[in-house]
């Protein structure tokens, strides 16, 4: 394979339903992560803190049974959020020299690790890992004879050769492995080089593997023991920070040792540690190039970073006869041809579409050519437009992030860069041809550049700054909106709804999807995790309490209950009169659908027109223009046929017919209304 | 439920429709035909049972209808009664619609005949009716019993429409040179005609033109969604709380093109006769309605799924269950969670149908890349004119506001929540709200991504100058360009008004007309290649060219300042992997090549790579390679662990390691330029994994080679197809 063809690529007519499956980016490589956690179970990580609140027992934890918690949290989460990713915890250090079974101890050569204790195998978690897991980090009675530190020095060699043997056999072609080492020792075999030096032979073999090694370092303030990562961990570690001081800082840090002081804080660090570390970035196209113009392309990268994510779908799960543990059925499909049963290869496979109630068909060639007939993968820009004139409605689906990569063009991120700051200072969108994968179905999307934005508290990274590729619908995809009978609100009624909306607004009147967990989700994980682990079912009431998506009824009623009764009269009010203006011209339709309606009260004469649909221009211009166009003292600039239509849509004509008087009229309007808000 | 339509369609077939209009290449009813088997096609396409057609050919040599008795009838036939037009029909259609020998006919007289078809099919139904004329206009006809079927056609409220080849269109702007006068009369007869009965009347030319325009389906709208817009708890706090009757109906739907359905030849066909053409054969009958059945040599392609459970006892590791004997559960990581028929809604959290709002948020703070969705949209429930002002109120006081609108969404009781941005819209006769998901904590990932405008280094500063950021120039180049390439008026309205370009409306979806398209098409003409794509689906593919070309100059100054170089495939190859790690040294400057060199089982005189390290050792091997022989060794050894993995492997046990070893194996050979060791290797092991000599034939492995793309390296195209081939 040579050539301007991408060397690793799906199959063509792999992905004719294009969707968003993650599209391998390293080519022959399985799309999955697998992380061991290596803890350390020396005698200063067992040691508990003194002096700490006894109330707090949680507080009370070693380092070692603090990092277990942290694993525990993270395959707790991971079963969630990556059910297809392995993971494993190996304590090294131990008295316990034992391999979980004889039969892995076999495979591995014969090969033994002494003080080595593999407490559970790298693989999907089962309910059983989890159930041991939180027996040993909720009961340390369990734990004792396993936490028990071995007298001896453990090879630092033997540990990491044992973590390549892991990952060598257990996560083959995993495209990212990743060994979390948790220590408080930054000197192991400080009397001999020699085993510092195998050590520092089985980093490097880990290196070739393809295994990256994230150091949890552990500190002791009280001891005024703080962790020094050049003694040994320089040599081993294979860090993304390049030793040049003047080279770009990479964003994700090398870890900074946590301090001991207490279990808990320890745990949090820990806890926060990993959740920087827990997520491999996984780009979804690598050879999709933003073309700017003719002859100017630019190398991106395509990235998923908003998901919708779902409740697992059930699967087909055996129950043996004899009523031992359920087992999950591995469903395997087998093309079969209708006419004779036989079984049917891939290559064989002849597309054909059903029409006329029969079929017309296509070789593959022709296939490929019609598929193929808009052209190779490109985010290809037709021009620019302001972002305001994306209309609300124009989506279909999520953005995909893109960002720019050196890989195929050098000098791809400074006119990447360039774009960025550009359509972000002048809040202007790309219009692009957008075809992310060969054969995959073209469409215009909006390119929209996205701000970097920082957690105002932490400064962590909280979106990252790019553009997003936006896609829009075609004619095709754009729907009728149904037929409606209009009944425009009077000022009067939205005027109340105003006093409604100004006082209910989210905090800092903005949506932040991180303070909204999916209530489903999150419960049905509940549910399943206390099946599996048989766990008593958890509590509706907690989960409701924690389901921040119902609105708070009572501070509704608190803060907006007398503005809602003032809105409810003021509609009672005012559809009273409409109804009695429009009872000739409507048919009398049930309002009880509305479930405020009271008896209309006799009120004042209406200030409310009949609102037929207004044919002149002025409907054009909102209260809102126009309030801007009166704070800017601009009101002069419309039409008088424009300004009077604003004023009979809004109720405020008086029949002047001068452009001063009716300019004066507007202004009026607009001071009448101040005085109410 | 669309409404059932009747169209007769007749095709003037007359001696001078052989003949070849002025800067065409096919004849006038090749060339009319294309109108009409593209409008019966489009039918076709929508497999509706109600949407029938009938077509009369006019100036056929024989007269096939009801009347031929009757002179004023001759040489008119109807080739098809009204019916749903099935493959069938549009074969027969082929046979029929050629040029006859005829030059006599009377439009006039088919129509009648048209009419009475419909009359006969539609009697007084609801129907669309819909007669299509078309014709050169050079036989005579008798108008004189026009005013009748004038009076027909309205009584009927048929649409009519009389299209000519080469009639003149002052409209289009067509005038046909020295017009023969019996078309020149016929086309004023059909002109008054067609405005007697408030039919269209125009040039064929401009129809076909128009066929390259993209009909839109429309579809009925049907509320997702029928409940109240509620703001507070209507039950426990019910003096303050709004319910506002409403209906939710989609905005955006994306249409997507036909999908294809998988088939292979028949047992009883060679393949040969298949391949060579992909025609659709004539049906031989038998056949017919049988499921599965093709008739072009062809047959479906079944699914056929099989469980299994893993079973230390089952050869292979695995035992086959019969699906009657299984249950329904949930994974927990990969523990089988079983769920009992009983308690099958035990993980849906309970919840009831509604739509709440929590609160309200700022326009300008919303970032549309959040949009998790399609678009529907919230109107006040029909006939409910309370709620229509009462959702009025909400709409314009967002709309004043610069706000929006989050809220609860639940489509059905114990369906998930989802969060919706509810967004108002105000148009002359609407006003509703638009709607789109929103994304949930859990759907957000966390990838980081260094800052665009500035580079941080290592030790803390900040740059503002830097290669990865733009200078001045290529800053200014870009700004210009963006503002040279601005479409927000590049557009033309009707009135050739300066508008905005290329909205969303008038864009139309290029594959899902290409393929209908070529679909249509090939139902037609079987044995033709598939025709050109229309302009207009590719017309947003490129900048328009204008524009391009007044900004080619600040184009030419990115290009300038910005120094794009393109990376050659194979320096990428290198780069991109052995260079992503930047160096191959840990954090200290720590010699690991000498600790290697001084390890005895991989001393520079030891070039033995072990079994359990492979990999890592077989790169330290290449690394301190010094000859071709040295990496050709290595290669070699390689090759023989692999094959010995592949040998002792029970099932597929093995064959993610092999697939792992192989990808390195194959990258260094590329990048160290040996790619006859890894061709020779590989053609040697794919002789032994057909030929069975590894422990048992492994056609699977080698397939998921093929998928994986660990092929030849630096083989022709047609090389690596042969090499694919497992036969």
């Amino acid at each position: 394979m040579s050539g301007s063809k991408p060397p690793y690529d799906r199959p063509s007519g792999e992905d004719e339903d294009d969707d968003d499956d993650e599209v391998e980016e390293t080519g022959y490589k399985t799309v999955k992560d697998a992380v061991l956690f290596a803890i350390d179970v020396s005698a200063s990580m067992l040691t508990k803190p003194t002096g700490v609140d006894p109330r707090k027992p949680d507080a009370a934890i070693s380092p070692t049974i603090a990092a277990l918690r942290c694993a525990y949290a993270l395959m707790q989460q991971r079963i969630i959020s990556n059910p297809n990713d392995m993971m494993g915890i190996l304590l090294f250090g131990t008295e316990k020299n034992q391999i979980q079974d004889a039969d892995a101890e076999a495979e591995r050569s014969g090969s033994s690790y002494p003080h080595c204790y593999l407490l559970t195998d790298l693989d999907v978690p089962a309910a059983a890992d989890v159930k041991a897991l939180r027996d040993l980090v909720e009961e340390e009675e369990e734990g004792n004879d396993l936490l028990k530190s071995s007298n001896e020095e453990v090879s630092m060699a033997n540990v990491l050769f044992y973590a390549n043997q892991i990952f060598t056999t257990k996560a083959p072609n995993f495209s990212s492995r990743r060994l979390f080492l948790v220590t408080d020792n930054d000197y192991p075999h400080k009397s001999s080089r020699d085993a510092r030096n195998s050590a520092a032979v089985r980093a490097k073999d880990l290196y070739d593997l393809g295994v990256t090694i994230e150091l949890f370092p552990i500190s002791h303030p009280d001891r005024g023991y703080q962790f020094d990562r050049s003694r040994f961990y320089n040599d081993i570690v294979y860090s993304s920070t390049p030793s040049d001081p003047e080279a770009p800082a990479p964003l994700v840090p090398d870890i900074k040792p946590a301090s001991f002081s207490d279990g808990l804080s320890l745990l949090q660090s820990l806890l926060s540690s990993v959740a920087s570390r827990s997520a491999p970035k996984r780009a979804l196209f690598s050879n999709c190039p933003l073309e700017l113009g003719p002859g100017l392309k630019i190398g991106v990268k395509g990235y998923i970073l908003f998901k919708r994510q779902e409740p697992k779908r059930t699967c087909y799960v055996y129950l043996p006869e004899d009523g031992e543990t359920p087992q999950i059925a591995v469903g395997k499909s087998e093309l079969m041809a209708d006419d004779t049963a036989r079984s049917v290869e891939k290559t064989e496979i002849r597309k054909a579409y059903k029409f006329g109630g029969e079929t017309i068909s296509f070789t593959p060639e022709e296939m490929s050519k019609i598929r193929g007939s808009f052209g190779e993968p490109i985010i290809r820009v037709i021009g620019f437009k302001p972002i305001g004139m994306l209309p609300n409605w124009a989506n279909t689906s999520k953005s995909t992030f893109i960002y720019p990569s050196e890989e195929d063009y050098v000098g791809s991120t400074r006119v990447f860069s360039a774009l960025h700051q550009k359509l972000l200072r002048d809040q202007k969108m790309g219009l692009v041809w957008y075809i992310p994968r060969r054969n995959a179905v073209p469409v215009l999307a909006a390119l929209l550049p996205g701000a970097e934005i920082l957690d105002p508290e932490t400064n962590e990274q909280l979106l990252p700054p790019g553009m997003h590729v936006h896609p829009l619908p075609f004619a095709d995809d754009i729907r009728q909106a149904p037929d409606t009978n209009l009944v425009r609100a009077p000022d009067a009624v939205t005027d109340a709804m105003r006093h409604i909306v100004q006082n209910l607004q989210l905090p800092k009147a903005v949506y932040d999807p991180r303070k909204y967990p999916n209530p489903s989700l999150q419960w049905f994980y509940k549910i399943l995790q206390a099946l599996a682990l048989e766990e008593d079912v958890p509590d509706l009431e907690q989960a409701r309490k924690a389901d921040k998506t119902i609105p708070r009824y009572r501070q509704i009623d608190k803060r907006v209950g007398k503005l809602t009764q003032d809105w409810g009269d003021v509609l009672d009010e005012e559809f009273r009169k409409w109804s009695e203006e429009n009872a000739a011209s409507i048919k009398k339709v049930s309002t009880g659908a509305s479930k405020r309606s009271q008896p209309p009260a006799n009120g004042e004469r209406s200030t409310v027109g009949t609102k037929k649909v207004k044919q002149e221009d002025g409907e054009g211009i909102t209260v809102a223009d126009m309030r801007k166009a009166h704070e800017k003292n601009l009101v002069g600039k419309y039409t008088v046929a424009q300004l009077k239509a604003f004023l009979q849509s809004n109720d405020a004509s008086t029949g002047s017919s001068k452009k001063a008087d009716i300019v004066d009229d507007v202004t009026r309007f607009f001071e009448s209304r101040m005085n109410i808000e | 439920m669309a409404q059932k339509e009747a169209t007769v369609y007749i095709v003037d077939v007359g001696r001078s429709m052989a003949e070849i209009g002025y800067g065409r290449d096919k004849s006038n009813l090749d060339w009319a035909l294309e109108y009409v088997y593209d409008k019966i096609t489009t039918t076709v396409a929508t497999g509706r049972k109600t949407a029938l057609a009938g077509i009369v050919a006019l100036r056929t040599d024989e007269a096939r209808n009801e009347y031929s008795d009757d002179e004023a009838y001759d040489h008119i036939s109807v080739v098809q009664e009204i019916v749903q037009i099935q493959m069938p029909e549009l074969r027969g259609l082929r046979h029929e619609l050629v040029v006859n020998g005829c030059d006599i006919g009377d439009a006039m007289s088919a129509l009648a005949i048209a009419v009475q078809m419909i009359s006969k099919q539609c009697r007084k139904l609801q129907y669309q009716r819909k007669i299509v004329l078309v014709t050169d206009g050079r036989a005579a006809m008798d108008a004189e019993d026009m005013s009748q079927i004038v009076k027909k056609i309205r009584e009927d409220n048929i649409e009519l429409v009389v299209l000519g080849t080469d009639f003149d269109d002052a409209d289009y702007g067509f005038k046909e040179e020295s017009k023969d006068t019996v078309k020149a009369g016929n086309e004023a007869i059909f002109k008054r005609l067609c405005d007697d009965c408030d039919g269209l009347f125009g040039t064929l030319a401009q129809a076909i033109e128009e066929l390259g325009i993209p009909r839109l389906k429309t579809t009925k709208p049907v509320p997702s969604f029928k409940g109240l817009l509620t703001l507070g708890s209507l039950e426990d706090y019910p003096d303050t709380a709004i319910g506002i009757n409403v209906e939710r109906y989609p905005k955006t739907m994306v249409a997507r093109a036909p999908t294809a359905s998988s088939f292979v030849v028949r047992a009883d066909m060679a393949a040969g006769e298949v391949t060579q053409s992909s025609a659709t054969l004539v049906e031989d009958g038998t056949e017919e309605g049988a499921i599965g059945a093709n008739t072009n040599g062809l047959t479906s392609v079944k699914n056929a799924r099989t469980y299994q459970v893993a079973d230390e006892k089952a050869p292979g590791g695995m035992k086959d269950i019969l699906q009657e004997d299984l249950s329904r559960g949930y994974e927990y990581g990969r523990t089988a969670v079983h769920i009992s028929e009983s308690d099958r809604n035990v993980t849906d959290y309970e919840t009831s149908s509604g739509l709440e709002i929590m609160g309200f948020v700022e326009k300008g703070r919303y970032e549309r890349y959040m949009d998790m969705s399609r678009a529907n949209l919230i109107v006040a429930s029909r006939a409910d004119e309370k709620a229509s002002m009462a959702l009025s109120s909400v709409v314009r006081a967002l709309y004043e506001l610069e706000s929006y609108a989050v809220a609860r969404y639940v489509a059905k009781d114990n369906k998930g929540p989802l969060l919706l941005l509810l967004v108002p819209n105000i148009e002359p006769d609407l006003e509703c709200l638009y709607d789109i998901e929103l994304p949930f904590a859990e759907d957000v990932r966390s990838y980081k991504f260094p800052p665009l405008a500035s580079v941080v280094t290592v030790s803390g500063k900040i740059l503002k100058i830097h290669r990865n950021l733009p200078s001045d120039d290529l800053m200014d180049a870009v700004s210009d360009y963006v503002d040279s390439m601005d479409l927000s008026v590049f557009g033309k309205d009707d009135e050739g008004g300066a508008t905005e370009y290329a909205p969303p409306d008038e864009t139309f979806s290029p594959m899902l007309h290409r393929i209908n398209q070529v679909i249509k098409h090939r139902a037609i003409f079987p044995d033709e290649p598939p025709p050109q794509t229309y302009e207009i689906l590719t017309r947003y593919s490129t900048p328009p060219s204008e524009l391009a070309k007044q900004s080619q100059a600040t184009l030419d100054r990115i290009i300038e300042a910005g120094d794009i170089k393109k990376v050659p495939p194979k320096a990428r190859g290198k780069r991109g992997r052995g260079g992503k790690r930047d160096q191959d040294k840990p954090l200290s400057d720590l010699d690991v090549d000498a600790l290697l060199a001084a390890d005895p089982k991989r001393s520079a005189s030891s070039k033995k790579i072990s079994d359990d390290n492979a990999i890592p050792e077989f790169k330290q091997l290449l690394n301190k390679a010094t000859s071709s022989e040295d990496i050709i060794d290595a290669i070699k050894q390689l090759g023989q662990i692999v094959k010995g993995w592949v040998d002792n492997s029970v099932g597929s046990s093995s064959d993610d390691r092999v697939i792992e070893v192989l990808g390195v194996m194959r990258r260094s050979a590329d990048e160290l330029d040996e790619s006859d060791a890894w061709n020779e290797f590989l053609r040697g092991l794919k002789t032994k994994l057909l030929g069975g000599s590894l422990g048992g034939e492994k056609r699977e492995l080698f397939a998921k080679l093929k998928w994986k793309r660990l092929g030849l390296v630096d083989a022709e195209d047609g090389e690596q197809k042969n090499f694919w081939k497992m036969g």
